[in-house]
């Protein structure tokens, strides 16, 4: 942004390998979304739905806030599993995207959808 | 008469000093009682009950229950009997089990929501009072929310397993607590599978909403505002408070509410909205609506589906 000038570090989503910066007092999501940039779902921002999960496979990241259990387990965030929404990039960062949208009415007519598409 | 209304909703929070101020700076809900447990209690400042919130702090977000006041308490007996009979299983916890709050009948929807019915709150009234009372109190904050309203309650629904908890919920919802169908969403073959429904026991198109999901859980809590231009200033408020808004003002098909989606801290998400839409009755023919139009009945403007908010719960 044109004028943000806050300390920055890159952020890259490794399945697609598009990078953005994010200032270092911002979540790597809201920094995303700042930008109109997509790659991590967004969903409640606030650390509670889940759907921005990501793997911090390189880099450091600061905690801004508590991360739903009922979507990283203590096992996985020694994993280096957290929430997209609830971290900032302490040093450059590369992240794979863990979570995904569940479209409600969907299971079973997504499956047949599958199916009858070419 | 059995079930008045929603009575509180209790739900999980992973900030408690973070959930109290958003409550109520953005929706102006007043703390009334905390309890040993750490759990908080709020109200509105419209309703005369002691509490409609309940806040407990968790590592999670999400709904714990939801309460309906029935008006008597032999209600309670009665609605065990006929809960029991639908092939529900119950407990009745004693006077006290909720602080102020009198015994309650406690049982988990057939999609496993654990619902509540109580008779007996503590009375403490409304800002205004009884006696000749202004139409509204000095002193509000944020969007001043006058009582909530409704919740909308995520059910699993997998048509090739044949699981259907939203039909389930509703037959339940019909059959044991008398409540009453105001609209509903057909999808699949021929329109066959009945995948959301609004339920009534008052006269506003939803005192509870059910739709199918992958998974069971809580989409929304929503408090009543007066207007639409409430609903605007709602929506000031939230940006005054770096508030996440998921939908901004627009108005619904299904129910015709004017309407804001938000995040409390969270990521539970809150509605409010303004517009009764139309007098809920039982002999009120039931509004279909089907898959091919079902964006417009979600936001009926722009008729398009919006991801974070038809796929994010907590």
């Amino acid at each position: 942004m044109i004028f943000d000038t806050r300390p920055k570090m890159p952020v890259t989503i490794a399945q697609t390998g598009e990078s953005y910066p994010c200032a270092t007092d911002e979540s790597l999501l809201k920094g995303m979304c700042k930008l109109g940039r997509r790659g991590i779902p967004v969903g409640c921002v606030s650390g509670g739905c889940g759907v921005c999960k990501v793997r911090i496979v390189e880099g450091q990241v600061t905690p801004l806030g508590p991360v739903s259990r009922a979507h990283v387990s203590a096992e996985e965030e020694r994993a280096g599993f957290t929430l997209a929404c609830r971290v900032a990039p302490a040093t450059a960062v590369r992240l794979e995207v863990a979570g995904k949208f569940e479209k409600p009415f969907s299971k079973g007519f997504a499956a047949t959808a599958d199916r009858v598409s070419p | 008469m059995g079930v008045m209304r929603i009575g509180h909703a209790s739900l999980r929070v992973m900030d408690m000093a973070a959930a109290v101020k958003h409550y109520e700076n953005v929706l102006g809900l007043k703390t009334t009682m905390q309890d040993k447990a750490g759990n908080v209690y709020l109200k509105c400042w419209d309703e005369w009950d002691k509490y409609s919130l309940v806040l407990t702090p968790s590592d999670r977000a999400g709904l714990n229950h939801v309460a309906y006041k029935v008006e008597k308490d032999e209600d309670l007996d009665a609605l065990q009997k006929r809960i029991e009979a639908w092939g529900v299983k119950t407990t009745m916890l004693p006077e006290g089990a909720l602080p102020s709050t009198g015994r309650m009948l406690q049982f988990n929807l057939p999609s496993g929501h654990e619902m509540r019915l109580y008779a007996m709150k503590e009375y403490v009234g409304t800002e205004v009072g009884t006696q000749n009372p202004d139409p509204w109190p000095d002193g509000l904050k944020g969007a001043g929310a006058h009582w909530l309203d409704h919740l909308l309650l995520m059910c699993e629904l997998n048509p090739e397993t044949g699981v259907n908890t939203v039909a389930d919920n509703t037959r339940f919802m019909k059959e044991a607590l008398d409540f009453f169908l105001t609209e509903q969403v057909m999808v699949g073959p021929g329109g066959a599978i009945q995948a959301a429904t609004w339920m009534s026991r008052t006269t506003t198109p939803h005192d509870i909403a059910f739709v199918g999901g992958p998974k069971s859980g809580l989409h929304h809590i929503a408090f009543y505002l007066d207007s639409w231009h409430d609903v605007l200033k709602a929506a000031d408020v939230m940006a005054k408070n770096r508030v996440r808004i998921d939908v901004a003002p627009t108005r619904h098909g299904i129910t015709r509410g004017e309407t804001i989606y938000f995040f409390d801290p969270s990521g539970n998400r809150n509605e409010t909205f303004a517009g009764l839409g139309y007098l809920a009755q039982r002999d009120r023919p039931v509004t279909t609506w089907t898959e091919d139009r079902l964006g417009s009945g979600i936001f009926y403007h722009t008729g398009d589906l919006v991801p974070s908010f038809t796929d994010v719960y907590t």
